[in-house]
């Protein structure tokens, strides 16, 4: 069968076994995902055909013929381009730059051809939409437009098939509008595409066909029209979902036990007032750039607001970092846990009793208070670990994710402020940590949470704030909020100035 | 729990003794004669060579696993002999406060770092880096190419409470290292230390206070520098500019001999006088064995990558 096929590839990490004999084909000229949860194998699998791993047993072919990689760049000579979910750029060059680093155009006595590199990338960018210079250093380049840079530089030498892995995590809803617009036209154009991804609505959007993965073994694969999202997600996690946690409304007579009032800092966000009620959930949406990630850290201490105030149970309170906050009773889960969240190179018991360790002022550090404020987090939060004295790296996204969350949980706030709580986290996880939030609301506490995943602002907030430019630009009851109405208040002026 | 053999510290230690035993064995004498390495008085001249870097590694270590690096050490000894020396000697002080002020000059050097690197942003390789030269520009403004010999102001075959003065550096190097291997694995501070190395962003987000944290590695590497200063110029009995000159080199191999990492977040105190001490063997032992005299720099160097690379091929084995 002409296309891209794995065969029975089997790989093993030390007693970990990535996995178990997948074998799948990619037909030639489709759209095809790859989905999972965290852990399913779906790296592994890209790794293998990068040719960073080498499988145990069983290969990949091409139209029939094996392919043996020794690194990404062979399999790019054979027709392979990949788009890897870290971001491999070089901030200090130009796009130019990165499109061709490594493998640079060049003339006599090897000196580089930067006219032909420039014209290619011109060529490469306006192909793809990207309204940048071939000469702007990548450091001024947006996430989303970062991206596409990625997707150009896997299809500067004639990409027959191009592998995306989570292209879509850090872009906005119009953003991946612009990405798949491209996508298709790629695939228009005879290039077979295989998206592996976390976002069902995306896939069922872009794709022909869906393999779903599990535990490092493959599971089957699904025509679209003959599918559902229910049927992938089950067998994505191999059992029901959780049942969602209920909890009763908040009265809206109760004090507010956070207030944020005309808070502004320029050029963020101005003017920006919200209430949250004990036991209430507040989403704040908005697209990239509209503020919301900036305002948090705000209320959170972590920069000076130019005017306004922020209250707690009515006395207002002057956070000058986030230890100020931890104190207050405020406690942030932000976005980027990788980078903002973790710490690796302490055990995961460490981490845990990290903030309430700042928030107590403690000076000795007592062992088994420790232990059990760590393991009351592990239990809580149903974190899958064999070891407390594990680093955080040795845990999947979504269990990372649940570390960060137990950090600030350990310290028994008032008020809990995330921002995006399951960004890249897997289906189950994602339905957890949701439960997670709604049972510290109906115990009590005031959530606030920022995230640009649209359905999980319906499915958790009580009330949904829209903000756009840094302004806020309605609001919404959770109850009534439809996806239209949300949307239309997000982008109003982006479109009508578009 | 973690088992004892697996601390960082045991290979540590298990590198010294194959150390030891190798020199006790290469140079065992002949029947009747004294062994001229394994005897009482070489013991205390490797454990008062190494204790004058050995005390200043300790801060080097915590700065390191804050996720810094601080070359300034050597000049902070060479200008803590000098100051000590100066007011003993020129201004008839007595030793004591002498000292004391040399010990306020290490303090203030690690606040003016810390202040490069935490107020103005400095990297901190090139804020200790400038820092260096001015501390040793000083020490040699002050002394106008002489030397203040303390020596002579010094009883004769010095005791201190009953014990030679010969033993000052190595009890006051062990007694810091136990204390700060304390502070850093059982108090809050230590562990922030970690934190901060390992990641400055989540180590902020989590509400530790990141640049009072660095502050107080800087100014406890200047403190300690001068410590050893203040041994230096009493157990050698002088107060001279160009003492300890590249000793900063020594004392960064030291902390990563012992198991701290440049990238930060990880390390130790204990690991860091051990390092001391296996140079210090390094330097005793070599020169004993003929022809080997001229191999000493070249010997530490190569013994340096050897066993940072068997580090990380055990780090990666554990993962």
């Amino acid at each position: 069968m002409s296309g891209l096929a794995f065969h029975d590839l089997h790989k093993s990490f030390g007693a970990v076994q990535a996995l178990r004999g997948v074998s799948f084909t990619v037909a030639r000229g489709e759209a095809h995902a790859c989905v999972g949860e965290n852990g399913a194998g779906k790296s592994t699998l890209l790794k293998i055909l990068a040719g960073i791993v080498r499988p145990d047993r069983g290969d990949v072919r091409l139209d029939d013929v094996p392919l043996h990689f020794a690194n990404p760049r062979e399999a790019l000579s054979r027709g392979i381009g990949m788009v890897y979910q870290e971001r491999l750029i070089f901030p200090s060059l130009s796009v130019t730059a990165n499109i061709f680093a490594g493998r640079e155009i060049v003339g006599r006595a090897g000196r580089l051809d930067e006219a032909a590199m420039r014209a290619r990338t011109r060529a490469l960018l306006d192909q793809l939409h990207v309204p940048i210079s071939p000469d702007v250093r990548m450091e001024h380049v947006s996430a989303a437009h970062a991206q596409l840079v990625e997707v150009a530089r896997a299809l500067a030498f004639d990409c027959q098939v191009l592998v995306l892995d989570e292209p879509t995590t850090s872009l906005t809803d119009a953003e991946v509008d612009h990405l798949f617009r491209v996508l298709m036209d790629l695939k228009a154009h005879g290039v077979t595409l295989l998206f592996v991804s976390h976002r069902l609505p995306e896939v069922f959007r872009l794709c022909d066909r869906i393999t779903v993965m599990r535990d490092g073994a493959y599971v089957g694969t699904f025509v679209k029209a003959e599918t559902t999202p229910d049927t992938i997600v089950r067998s994505m996690v191999g059992r029901e979902p959780p049942a969602r946690v209920e909890r009763s409304a908040t009265s809206a007579t109760t004090r507010p036990r956070l207030s944020i009032l005309g808070l502004t800092r320029r050029p963020w966000f101005e003017d920006v007032s919200i209430d949250v009620r004990p036991g209430e959930i507040v989403g704040i949406f908005g697209l990239v750039g509209s503020g919301r990630t900036e305002l948090l850290e705000t209320v959170f201490g972590l920069a000076k607001p130019d005017a306004g105030s922020v209250a707690i149970d009515g006395s207002a309170v002057t956070l000058r970092s986030a230890r100020d906050a931890a104190r207050a009773g405020l406690a942030l889960v932000p976005e980027d846990r990788q980078r903002l969240g973790l710490l690796f190179n302490l055990t995961l018991r460490h981490n845990l009793v990290l903030a309430r360790a700042v928030k107590t002022g403690a000076r000795r550090i007592r062992e088994a208070e420790e232990d059990a404020v760590a393991r009351e987090q592990v239990a809580n939060l149903s974190i899958k670990t064999p070891s407390l004295t594990r680093l955080p790296d040795t845990l999947s996204g979504g269990n990372q994710q649940k570390i960060v969350a137990g950090k600030w949980l350990a310290t028994a706030p008032r008020v809990l402020l995330l921002d995006e709580p399951t960004k890249g986290v897997d289906v189950g996880a994602k339905f957890e940590i949701h439960n997670i939030v709604r049972n510290h609301a109906a115990a009590g506490m005031a959530c606030l949470m920022v995230s640009s995943d649209l359905p999980e602002v319906l499915a958790l907030a009580d009330r949904i704030v829209v903000m756009r430019e840094g302004h806020v630009r309605g609001e919404l009851s959770g109850r009534d909020a439809t996806e239209e109405a949300v949307m239309q208040l997000a982008t109003h002026e982006v479109e009508a100035s578009a | 729990m973690k088992k004892w053999w697996h601390a960082r510290e045991f290979s540590t230690v298990a590198i010294l003794a194959l150390e030891v035993l190798f020199f006790t064995w290469y140079l065992w004498p002949e029947p009747g004669r004294t062994h001229p390495f394994l005897n009482v008085g070489n013991v205390l001249l490797i454990f008062k060579y190494s204790s004058i870097y050995g005390i200043a590694a300790i801060g080097a270590a915590i700065v390191i696993i804050s996720g810094g690096i601080d070359l300034a050490p050597g000049s902070v000894i060479a200008l803590t002999t000098v100051i000590t020396g100066f007011l003993f000697v020129e201004h008839g002080w007595p030793l004591w406060s002498s000292a004391l002020v040399g010990l306020l000059v290490g303090i203030g050097a690690g606040f003016i770092s810390a202040g490069l690197i935490v107020r103005a942003r400095l990297p901190p390789f090139i804020a200790t880096l400038g820092v260096m030269g001015i501390w040793r520009g000083a020490a040699y403004i002050i002394t106008e190419a002489r030397f203040y010999d303390l020596s002579a102001k010094l009883p004769r075959d010095w005791h201190l409470a009953g014990i030679s003065v010969d033993w000052l550096g190595p009890i006051v190097m062990i007694v810091l290292a136990g204390l700060f291997q304390r502070l850093m694995t059982r108090y809050q501070w230590g562990r922030s230390v970690f934190a901060v190395g390992g990641n400055e962003t989540a180590a902020l987000f989590s509400g530790i206070p990141v640049n009072r944290v660095k502050t107080s590695a800087y100014v406890i590497s200047g403190l300690l520098a001068s410590v050893s200063g203040v041994v230096l110029a009493v157990v050698q009995g002088q107060g001279k500019a160009d003492l300890a000159n590249g000793y900063e080199l020594d004392i960064i191999a030291s902390a990563v001999v012992g198991g701290a990492s440049l990238a930060g977040g990880r390390g130790s105190v204990a690991g860091a006088v051990l390092g001391a001490l296996i140079f210090g063997v390094l330097r005793n032992a070599l020169p004993q064995i003929p022809g080997a005299t001229f191999y000493d720099r070249l010997i530490v160097g190569v013994v340096v990558i050897v066993i940072v690379v068997m580090d990380q091929v055990l780090v990666r084995r554990e993962q």
